[in-house]
């Protein structure tokens, strides 16, 4: 290997990465607006710009490609903040090492949305002891170093999963002025989220109190950690072991539309007698499908993108925020489209 | 006078040839001194203080840290390499490893030395039948070895109950609500500010096994068995004993590297170390020791994996995307093992 081949390939993986560079997210303040500023501060009013960092766990999913867009939108009405999004690919060591990167470079405020909630307290707490405030977004992490999670309620929500499948499998209700009591009959496969995360465990344990009481049976159950493929997959396995599945309830609604592709790839029709229920709504995907008649129901789990933005304008302007902030939900079926029916959290429907 | 009829080749001055064969002797290092040339200039800053984030000894510590395992499997890795052989499945050793023994702290309430010295014999045993496989059953070590990984995968979710090992996992757990001390004393840094028992271990292995290598009568029986497998044999090596050896080393080091993953994680993940071994393979071969074995040594390894370590530390500094990462990681691989190849 002579110097020049040398030269050469040392000059190509350069230019490989310049060409990968530019994705490096363009600073708002260039020199003009930096001098503007710099006036401002003359002129006896406090102008500065704040760094946010934001550590998304993986981008695979759509929902989390919309929650970093709800929160690009939100920070795009304050031209003071700038924020740096780094995309852990679903990989915990990835999200740990972004973590700390955050930490090294000295960001104002952190996002995170974990991916599980045991490796990654301890690089939230280290960043919440050297100053730094977070903000969690979804997923938990242990312990309470951190200075605000906001979620949606993953219990209730599959409470209310829960309490639908039991009316709309059930007998009908009342005869003449007494209302007999709906308890539901049928057999469901569950497909799980992620059971290493918070809200896959809690959209669960929500499931089952929601069906208490009922003559709901969950014959099959399995971990497609979110992933459609993953879904479709076990709800193959599902419909060669079982004649008889009356609903599907997914923790997400890809994972729902794998398991609509799965009965409808069987050939023997009974996408059509099964009950699918998802929950998302993501106006591109879960809203789509009730739309087209593929998912009997929706719940709404909102990103809470744009509240991380309320809450770390609050917190960097020093204002106290409240510790968690649980968000509601909206259901969405064929019946309450567009708008789909509130629900407020700790609410019962 | 008849004039040769071959072309003369260019003759370098030989102050310079002399230059060019030291270039060419330390190609490893200067390709490592490159990266962290484009790691300094590619740097993004402190945003208050202004300071270079790559030019710190956190950062020297964070890349030595995160590419610990890494580095442990490349280790093991190099002796079967050395023997012209392969070991597929040290990811999935990791993985069993790292499930095994966050089961017995966590679950069991073992104490740490036990759990480590169990898992550790677990990942040699792994690697001891790796090593019957190749050298008394003569099947090939790419095979054999990817029997192992797909057997060891399966392992790892039989002991783990097919869920992650983690504190309150199953209420029957000794540990309910956090994990033992011992995880968080492996990552929490003991010497300076810096410096953590997981860094510290992996030093201490590259360290050890560099000096297996190159002082001891066994190292020169794997470069042997490598560069000549029948003239070794005909020379009085025990081939068989020593290949199973090597095998057994890697086990045991990626039995090593699983109990590191496990403190890392807080948790044992059966599907740890997926893939892991192609990453201990890129960095063995960027390291510059022969896949075709007799070639190379330790001490390359840790410039292999201190440069794909630097590579990945650059890209993620710099937020830079996953498809672009990925790219850059493909051609650069290509673009080492073109500069290590020997003219």
């Amino acid at each position: 290997m002579n110097a020049k081949r040398l030269t050469a390939l040392l000059t190509l993986s350069l230019a490989i990465l310049c060409l990968g560079c530019p994705s490096q997210p363009k600073p708002t303040t260039g020199p003009a607006e930096r001098r503007a500023a710099k006036q401002a501060e003359r002129a006896g009013q406090p102008a500065r710009t704040f760094t946010i960092g934001m550590s998304q766990c993986n981008l695979g999913e759509p929902w989390r490609v919309q929650m970093n867009k709800d929160v690009e939108e939100a920070a795009r009405k304050h031209p003071e903040l700038q924020i740096s999004f780094k995309d852990a690919q679903n990989k915990t060591e990835v999200q740990q090492a972004q973590v700390r990167e955050f930490v090294a470079q000295g960001v104002d405020l952190l996002i995170i949305s974990p991916k599980e909630a045991l490796p990654l307290t301890k690089p939230v707490a280290e960043a919440y002891d050297k100053g730094i405030p977070v903000i969690v977004l979804d997923r938990k992490v242990q312990g309470d170093k951190f200075t605000c999670f906001i979620g949606g309620d993953n219990v209730m929500i599959g409470r209310e999963a829960g309490k639908f499948l039991v009316k709309k499998l059930g007998p009908s209700t009342s005869l003449g002025a007494v209302s007999v009591s709906n308890r539901g009959k049928g057999s469901i496969v569950e497909l799980k989220g992620l059971m290493t995360s918070t809200p896959g465990q809690e959209r669960h344990d929500g499931f089952m109190e929601g069906i208490k009481g009922s003559d709901l049976k969950i014959i099959f159950d399995a971990d497609c950690h979110w992933l459609e493929p993953d879904a479709q997959k076990e709800m193959n396995s599902a419909l060669s072991r079982f004649d008889r599945i009356d609903a599907v309830y997914a923790h997400n609604d890809p994972s729902a539309h794998g398991a609509y592709l799965a009965a409808k790839q069987e050939g023997k029709g009974r996408e059509k007698r099964i009950v699918f229920i998802g929950i998302d709504a993501l106006p591109h995907e879960g809203i789509k499908y009730v739309e087209q008649g593929i998912l009997a129901a929706t719940f709404q789990y909102p990103t809470g993108g744009a509240d991380a933005i309320d809450i770390a304008l609050k917190i960097l302007n020093g204002e106290e925020v409240p510790k968690n902030i649980i968000l509601g939900t909206r259901l969405f079926t064929k019946d309450t489209l567009p708008a789909g029916q509130y629900i407020a959290p700790g609410e019962q429907s | 006078m008849s004039e040769p009829s071959t072309p003369r080749p260019r003759e370098h001055p030989p102050a310079l040839r002399r230059a060019l064969t030291a270039l060419d002797r330390y190609r490893g290092l200067l390709a490592l001194l490159a990266v962290f040339l484009l790691g300094v200039v590619f740097s993004p800053r402190h945003l208050t203080t202004g300071q270079s984030l790559f030019l710190t000894g956190e950062n020297q510590a964070n890349v030595l840290f995160e590419y610990a395992e890494y580095g442990i499997l490349a280790a093991g890795m190099t002796l079967v390499i050395l023997t012209a052989g392969i070991d597929l499945s040290v990811g999935s050793v990791l993985g069993l490893s790292a499930t095994a023994f966050s089961f017995l702290m966590i679950a069991k309430g073992w104490p740490a030395w036990l759990a480590i010295l169990a898992c550790c014999l677990l990942g040699a045993a792994c690697g001891t039948v790796n090593g019957a496989l190749v050298s008394a059953l003569r099947i090939q070590p790419f095979v054999a070895t990817l029997a192992m990984m797909v057997a060891a995968r399966g392992l790892a979710k039989l002991v783990s109950g097919g869920i992650k090992v983690q504190p309150g996992a199953q209420p029957w757990y000794a540990f309910q609500s956090a994990p033992p001390h011992f995880f968080g004393w492996m990552t929490s840094p003991v010497i300076g500010d810096w410096l953590k028992p997981i860094t510290l271990l992996f030093l201490l292995v590259i360290i050890l096994m560099a000096v297996l290598v190159r002082f001891t009568r066994f190292g020169r029986h794997l470069y042997a068995i490598g560069g000549n497998e029948e003239a070794a044999r005909l020379s009085g090596i025990q081939v068989g004993r020593s290949k199973t050896s090597a095998y057994l080393l890697c086990g045991l080091l990626a039995g090593l590297a699983g109990i590191c993953n496990a403190c890392r994680m807080e948790l044992g993940d059966p599907e740890a170390g997926f893939t892991y071994e192609l990453d201990a393979i890129a960095a063995v071969v960027i390291g510059g020791t022969s896949l075709m074995g007799g070639r190379g040594g330790m001490m390359l390894t840790l410039i292999g994996t201190l440069i794909i370590g630097y590579i990945n530390k650059i890209l993620s500094l710099n937020g830079v995307e996953e498809a672009f990462r990925l790219l850059a990681k493909g051609a650069i691989i290509v673009a080492a093992v073109l500069i290590q190849r020997r003219r």
